[in-house]
């Protein structure tokens, strides 16, 4: 068993090194899928952060929190498919695999932990209101995190 | 008559004891450190929690032996006839049976992660202007504290036999093969940092069957010496050669026809119980005497002996 892990761990290094393998990397590719493609966003209204006017498919979302998603799709050369709901019924959409992202009046102190992946605190967000505001992702979607996160680092101050 | 139980050491004992002490000092604050570098990055890798376990649990056993030490020196008294030795076999179960409890919970934790397919998230972290996957974090303190257990490992396997220390031994031996933990905790970030979430499940299964494992081989070395199996050697690797010692000694004497042994490891010192049928129905007290006297004389662990004068020699005991 010790040799099968040095051996394993050998084979990865190598797999690391010479396949052009980027890391992290998304089990279910949510990134690859999205940069060109489509960002299917579930936002959840929350005063000062995210607003919406209308409902299904003419909805309109708009604040600060989606400005600055539209700037991450934008560099990602993606076009925004808005969902707007309740937290829960957008987890369940996250974890069902129908959504890739919920933004909302979500804290570093959220529940969701174990249902999806949680993005760092923001307490710089404009509208955050000293609250450290986190994204949902797909739980173990790590690139896309990867890149989110590095997007917010040079956006919000 | 002196008293019976021997409570001091030789100078080779004395002097192996000091160093294993100190190691074991050592190894609580090596063991503080990476447990505290690992706090900080252990983030959702299942496999680097199970490592972190293991690393507070690692401080079991030290905890259990300097806390032995201070009872073990304590002489026989009316209260305690056969002296506080067996408090390091209670401290070694104890030892076992948290490494047994907690291995199970982690190896369960680890199985249901696996077949509720939860992927596990790895984020990054904000340092210097740089955002940077927490995951080679993880691969950065893993490699950092892999030397520590090799160096303490091998000390301490150096100074167990000396001092038939059984808890010592096994301290010794998962120190040793504590690397297989970190490079599996390893192979399960970068398992994850490649997309095979599976393998952060695999490589954390892996390592609470380890600590399972640990758990069994020392819960059943504590019981079996606990409920008095004959004297092994300190890695229990065969019955220990002192008993066929003293029946061979006690045989050569010119008044002892037949000779047997019960002997019981009380951690670090045995209880020798030694039977002998005489030549002939007569015994003289000396002689007895200088029989005991010759049997402790052979090895510092052998201070607590009687002799029995018998007509015949019990079963049970090794001839």
């Amino acid at each position: 068993m010790r040799v099968g892990a040095a051996v394993l761990a050998a084979v990865m290094a190598v797999a690391l090194t010479g396949c052009g393998l980027t890391v992290p990397t998304d089990p279910e590719g949510t990134l690859d899928r999205i940069t060109g493609g489509e960002l299917r966003v579930g936002a959840s209204p929350s005063a000062g952060l995210v607003a919406t006017i209308g409902e299904g498919a003419d909805v309109e979302v708009s604040g600060p929190l989606p400005a600055l998603i539209e700037g991450f799709a934008a560099e990602r050369e993606a076009r925004i498919a808005w969902t707007v709901g309740g937290e829960e019924e957008l987890v369940d959409g996250l974890e069902a695999g129908d959504l890739d992202l919920v933004i909302g009046g979500i804290t570093d102190a959220t529940p969701w932990v174990d249902r999806a992946s949680v993005t760092r605190g923001y307490p710089g967000l404009p509208g955050a209101d000293g609250r450290s505001i986190v994204l949902l992702l797909p739980l173990g979607e790590n690139a896309l995190q990867s890149a989110l996160e590095t997007f917010l680092d040079g956006e919000v101050k | 008559m002196r008293s019976m139980g021997r409570t001091d050491l030789p100078a080779e004992q004395q002097r192996a004891l000091r160093k294993a002490t100190h190691w074991v000092w050592f190894t609580i604050a090596y063991t503080s450190v990476t447990i505290t570098l690992i706090a900080f990055v252990v983030g959702g890798s299942q496999a680097m929690k199970t490592a972190w376990i293991e690393d507070m649990l690692s401080l079991i056993p030290q905890i259990a032996f300097l806390i032995s030490l201070l009872f073990i020196r304590r002489a026989p008294t009316r209260k305690f006839p056969y002296g506080l030795h067996r408090v390091m076999g209670v401290g070694h179960l104890v030892a076992g049976v948290a490494l047994l409890a907690i291995g199970g919970n982690l190896a369960i934790e680890s199985v249901s992660g696996l077949l509720a397919a939860e992927h596990p998230a790895i984020g990054t972290v904000h340092v210097f202007g740089q955002t940077i996957w927490l995951g080679w974090f993880m691969v950065a303190v893993m490699i950092l504290v892999v030397p520590g257990p090799f160096f303490y490992g091998h000390a301490k396997a150096k100074l167990a036999p000396v001092l038939h220390n059984k808890v010592l031994f096994a301290d010794a031996d998962m120190a040793k093969a504590d690397w297989t933990t970190t490079v599996a905790s390893i192979v399960g970030v970068l398992g994850i940092g490649i997309g095979w979430w599976w393998l952060d499940g695999a490589a954390a299964l892996f390592i609470s069957l380890g600590i399972v494992w640990d758990g069994v081989k020392n819960s059943r070395s504590a019981v079996l010496d606990l409920i008095d199996q004959r004297a092994r050697t300190h890695d229990d690797g065969k019955p220990h050669p002192l008993a066929d010692r003293i029946v061979h000694d006690l045989e050569a004497q010119p008044w002892v026809r037949r000779a047997s042994v019960r002997m019981r490891d009380m951690g670090q010192v045995f209880h020798v119980e030694a039977f002998v049928v005489p030549e002939r129905n007569r015994v003289r007290l000396d002689q007895i005497e200088a029989a005991r006297r010759h049997v402790a004389g052979l090895d510092w662990k052998v201070q607590d002996v009687v002799v029995i004068p018998t007509t015949s020699l019990p079963p049970e005991t090794q001839d």
